[in-house]
């Protein structure tokens, strides 16, 4: 029952608001934080009660739901969804109470659309069945669709359809996958199921396999996004409002790596053994693409949005290294840039309900009226770049590692991307906080006490992370083991051909 | 001679019984002067007599006939010498359009008295349509289904130019009344070459000599087969409003009253499919492949016109009739599936979808009636009076939004479920490249259902389209089932799923 629980009980929250409270916002608002901080302790009491020995699913529940079509309710996780469940469920935290004055029209709306949000995302971390995770996949869309669009900012309404149509579009594709898989399991002797660890059993190969590989990696390339499909990502960013964002960039993007992680690898290691390479020369591409979009952009939410691009890139070319390095880092490097760029994203936020520009040539000299916020920025903008002893550094570190391990050539160029990311990052910072102060904002407030809790939590992460990962590879240990078991068989015989032509290529570089 | 079983009938006699009491009471209501037309400019003497007592005695009938169908489940009997039956199949049918019509006639009270011209021969006309559709559905005798769907047809063209002093409504009539007579004749047509080269009228018996040769040992051989049974289709997809013999659908359903756009977007379109689908797999055994095939060819044009037209609507009314073209393209889907693999397993999915489909298409067209009562002389149903309705009118707002989110197949609703079973049927057949077809013109879809949306929650209304009182009475009632259903449909869809496949299990055996 935890997992249900968990992952319904933001949203019977937002049903206690919309029913009793329509027309108190401080009672419906303190309503909505109540409910995300003891979603946020159980989650956390889960963690503890976590075994972190085994890949296996942990919590499990499975209740037969629609029986004549094999789908159950079926719920679990292991260290991946985990790390991912208490990710999301401390940024929903960090939403609410970061918008809790900046949001004015429509406020329970707004807070409702974010509980709902939150019970779409933890839906998706935690289902293990098909038709249940593309339910939760899916309806996840609407909440962000209206946040964007009814609290975003000038070109919200073009922001918002473009974000919904490019998710609609993968995620159709990957529900006619999803019928192919199934059927052809049905077919080929096994049981009519639509359970994720059945399936994966399966070992899906040959026509079949490659094109639902095509079809669920497109789905969930469009949610990293990754290079060339991630042109509604700085749209989206850019316009939604602040706690929008800060979801957007922490979590949903999220779901698209944990996607491919279940299903892509999941259920056709075969194939995606044979996309390595693919899928490393598109994440190249997007780690220096995002960093040299980043460095041009006038609009500190553009930079930051831009910047994702760059950053997932780096975790899907972990994922995909197939080692243990790259995997763990991989994951971890989701959770850092959860925490960074969600960090960040408040930043920019609380800046803008200052300033209401977020044009970094309107800024200057910011660290002299605000000190505080200038000191918190800095350490999100070090964290960002990589700086040793914050946790961007560990996840980089280690995903460069399983970079190398597998070609040499893809970890140089993810180091450009690292150099230019200390570039932008602390291009930004010295723009909008040193040089010549405008005068418009010496009279501004510091950050106050409200937002400086926001952020605490986040800096807490950023340096528990950066100065004792363990605690959290701990748990990534097995289930990353369990990637590489289903992957090993086919990556031997692969190993001799592409990544043999590949080195032979870049003559042992 | 024996007398005929009359037990399969019974649904149609009661509501047989029920339309003559309606038109035999109706005169004894009439206090005053007689009902007169709003435009006409007998405004001053508007239609006198309170209808409750008519509306009760339809509903009573509709019910009455929707609780005996229920008692019948499990019959397997035929009647008249076998042109008609009584098994699940029938009673399937009969429940929905019972559903339906009672849907529909709650939603006219208040729409016909805003327009004043409330008179009780309308509930008559639609309980004639009623047992028109039922006997289309329980019909296994070319004849008898032909008649049956005159009923229906000739019910409809009087409903169509019910308003009959508006020009858009004669109109509307015309149109419908013309292209329909065509369609009739050569469906006509085409039956009287299925008797000529079989002998028969019954399905069966045609299906019997059709099923070896696959019509080669008929006079006319293969050709005049094929010539036949395209005939009987082509006529067929007129009723359904398939591409390119759609043309008719967006004038009609834009000039006829809202209420009966919407019985005419699930009821006869329901009926059609039932016709086609009970007909074609009994009767044409032997060219399964070859009507699959033209099926499906009408399917993929369908979708396409449908959607694509939908796209550049601006009038919502307009746009939801072109949107229901699209949907009869993947319902074709379906039918074509069916046909093609030969095998029960893509029809039930089509069952689902019509149950489906009758209540979120009814419920949209239900909002826009209330809206056009509640401003008659402002409203037209153009997108921008429906700017800002989610504050005007939030319940209005939030029903609309969730019949367009169902039309557009999101999960937890029943346009869902339908698409899942339906394109999960085509993927079955192996024809996963129509359903991707299917998916990613539905995903097009997207795009025109959330502009109403958009228009809806995110724009500012031009000037003050206040709505005068809030959704109450038969209209509320009406809104609350089909809403209740949609997200019953989309969150458990066993019970219909499990009488769709005893229903299709009658045609396979």
């Amino acid at each position: 029952m935890s997992l249900t629980i968990l992952t319904f009980l933001p949203v019977a929250g937002a049903l206690v608001m919309l029913v009793f409270m329509r027309k108190r916002p401080s009672a419906y608002k303190t309503t909505a934080l109540v409910t995300s901080i003891f979603t946020l302790a159980l989650a956390i009491y889960l963690a503890t009660q976590f075994r972190a020995d085994t890949a296996d699913f942990q919590f499990v529940e499975n209740v037969s739901w629609i029986s004549s079509l094999g789908i159950s309710y079926h719920l679990g996780v292991d260290g991946i969804s985990l790390l991912l469940i208490l990710l999301t469920t401390l940024l929903s935290v960090v939403a609410i109470l970061g918008s809790w004055n900046s949001i004015t029209d429509r406020g329970l709306a707004f807070f409702i659309s974010l509980l709902v949000l939150e019970t779409g995302m933890l839906g998706v971390f935690v289902s293990l069945d098909l038709f249940l995770f593309y339910m939760f996949w899916e309806i996840q869309l609407i909440p962000m669709y209206f946040i964007i669009g009814l609290w975003g900012g000038a070109r919200r309404v073009y922001a918002a359809i473009k974000f919904f149509l490019f998710t609609f579009v993968g995620s159709v594709l990957m529900l006619v996958a999803i019928l192919a898989v199934v059927w052809s399991y049905s077919k080929h002797g096994g049981p009519l199921t639509f359970d994720i660890l059945a399936l994966q059993k399966a070992g899906f190969s040959g026509t079949l396999a490659i094109w639902a590989f095509a079809a669920f990696f497109l789905a969930f390339a469009i949610k990293v996004p990754m290079f060339p499909v991630h042109t509604w990502l700085p749209d989206a960013h850019t316009e939604a409002p602040t706690a929008g964002s800060v979801i957007l960039a922490g979590v949903l993007l999220k779901m698209g790596v944990y996607g491919m992680i279940r299903f892509c690898i999941g259920f056709f290691p075969e194939v995606a053994v044979k996309a390595m390479m693919p899928v490393l020369i598109l994440s190249a591409i997007a780690v220096v693409y995002g960093a040299a979009m980043s460095l041009v952009q006038p609009d500190m939410k553009r930079l930051v949005a831009y910047s994702s691009v760059s950053h997932m890139g780096f975790v899907t070319a972990g994922l995909f290294t197939f080692n243990q390095q790259g995997i763990e880092g991989s994951v971890l490097q989701m959770i850092n840039h959860g925490i960074l760029t969600g960090a960040l994203f408040m930043m920019v936020g609380f800046f803008y309900d200052r300033t209401h520009t977020r044009l970094i040539k309107d800024y200057g000299g910011m660290a002299r009226p605000m000190p505080v916020a200038a000191a918190f920025f800095s350490l999100f903008v070090l964290g960002s770049l990589g700086l040793p002893g914050l946790n961007g550094f560990v996840g980089e570190f280690l995903i460069l590692i399983g970079v190398f391990q597998y070609a040499k050539v893809f970890a140089v160029i993810a180091s450009i991307g690292v150099v230019l990311g200390a570039a932008y990052l602390l291009w930004m910072y010295q723009r909008t906080m040193f040089q010549q102060a405008n005068e418009k904002w010496l009279s501004l407030k510091d950050l106050s006490a409200r937002e400086i809790i926001t952020l605490v939590p986040l800096v807490g992460m950023a340096i528990w992370i950066g100065l004792y990962p363990h605690t959290f590879l701990n748990l990534l240990h097995a289930p990353a083991q369990n990637i590489i078991s289903q992957v090993q068989p086919y990556l031997a015989e692969h190993g001799n051909s592409l990544l043999g032509l590949a080195s032979s290529f870049f003559g042992g570089f | 001679m024996q007398a005929p079983d009359l037990i399969p009938i019974i649904p149609e006699l009661i509501l047989l019984a029920t339309a003559c009491i309606i038109l035999l009471v109706e005169p004894f209501l009439k206090t005053g002067v007689a009902a007169a037309d709003g435009a006409g400019g007998a405004a001053d003497s508007p239609a006198k007599g309170d209808k409750t007592p008519i509306i009760a005695i339809a509903l009573a009938g509709l019910i009455g006939s929707l609780v005996v169908s229920l008692a019948l489940v499990g019959h397997d009997r035929e009647s008249f010498a076998g042109t008609l039956v009584l098994n699940d199949w029938a009673v399937f049918f009969k429940v929905l359009f019972a559903l339906g019509a009672g849907l529909t006639i709650l939603m006219s009270s208040g729409y016909l008295e805003a327009h004043r011209r409330h008179l009780g021969e309308y509930y008559a006309l639609i309980i004639f349509a009623v047992i028109g559709m039922d006997l289309m559905a329980a019909a296994r005798d070319f004849i008898l289904f032909y008649v049956a769907l005159e009923l229906m047809a000739i019910s409809s063209y009087l409903l169509a130019a019910f308003f009959r002093y508006r020009e858009r409504s004669n109109e509307s009539a015309l149109k419908y009344f013309l292209t329909g007579s065509f369609a009739s004749a050569i469906m006509l047509y085409g039956i009287s070459l299925v008797y000529a080269e079989t002998g028969a009228t019954s399905y069966a018996a045609a299906g019997r000599v059709l099923a070896q040769v696959g019509g080669a040992g008929v006079p006319g051989g293969t050709a005049g087969v094929l010539l036949a049974v395209f005939l009987v289709g082509i006529g067929l997809a007129f009723k359904v409003s398939a591409a390119p013999f759609h043309m008719w659908t967006p004038d009609v359903y834009q000039g006829a009253p809202t209420p009966v756009a919407a019985f005419f977007s699930v009821g006869p379109k329901a009926a059609a499919i039932s016709v086609i689908m009970a007909a074609f797999i009994v009767a044409f055994p032997g060219v399964v492949k070859q009507w699959g095939m033209f099926f499906i060819i009408l399917a993929i044009i369908t979708m396409l016109a449908g959607n694509l037209y939908a796209l550049v609507q601006s009038n919502v009314k307009r746009m939801l009739a072109y949107s229901s073209i699209a949907h009869a393209g993947y319902l074709l889907t379906g039918v074509g599936a069916m046909g093609w693999s030969g095998n029960a397993y893509p029809g039930r999915g089509l069952l689902v979808y019509l149950a489906a489909y009758t209540f979120m298409n009814l419920g949209a067209f239900g909002v826009l009636a209330y809206l056009k009562t509640q401003m008659p002389e402002k409203f037209d149903y153009s997108l921008k009076h429906l700017a800002g309705l989610g504050r005007r009118s939030p319940w209005a707002a939030v029903l609309l939004s969730l019949f367009l989110l169902s039309l557009t197949g999101i999960p937890g609703t029943a346009g869902f479920i339908g698409k899942f079973y339906v394109f999960g049927g085509v993927v079955w057949a192996d024809l996963w490249w129509l359903a991707v077809i299917g998916v990613v013109l539905s995903a097009v879809s997207a795009y025109y259902y959330l502009r109403v949306i958009v228009h809806m929650f995110f724009k500012e209304p031009e000037e003050d389209y206040a709505v005068r009182e809030p959704i109450a009475g038969g209209m509320a009632a009406a809104l609350a089932v089909s809403a209740i259903a949609t997200l019953a449909i989309g969150i458990v869809p066993s019970w219909l799923w499990d009488a769709a496949v005893s229903a299709v299990g009658t045609l396979f055996r």
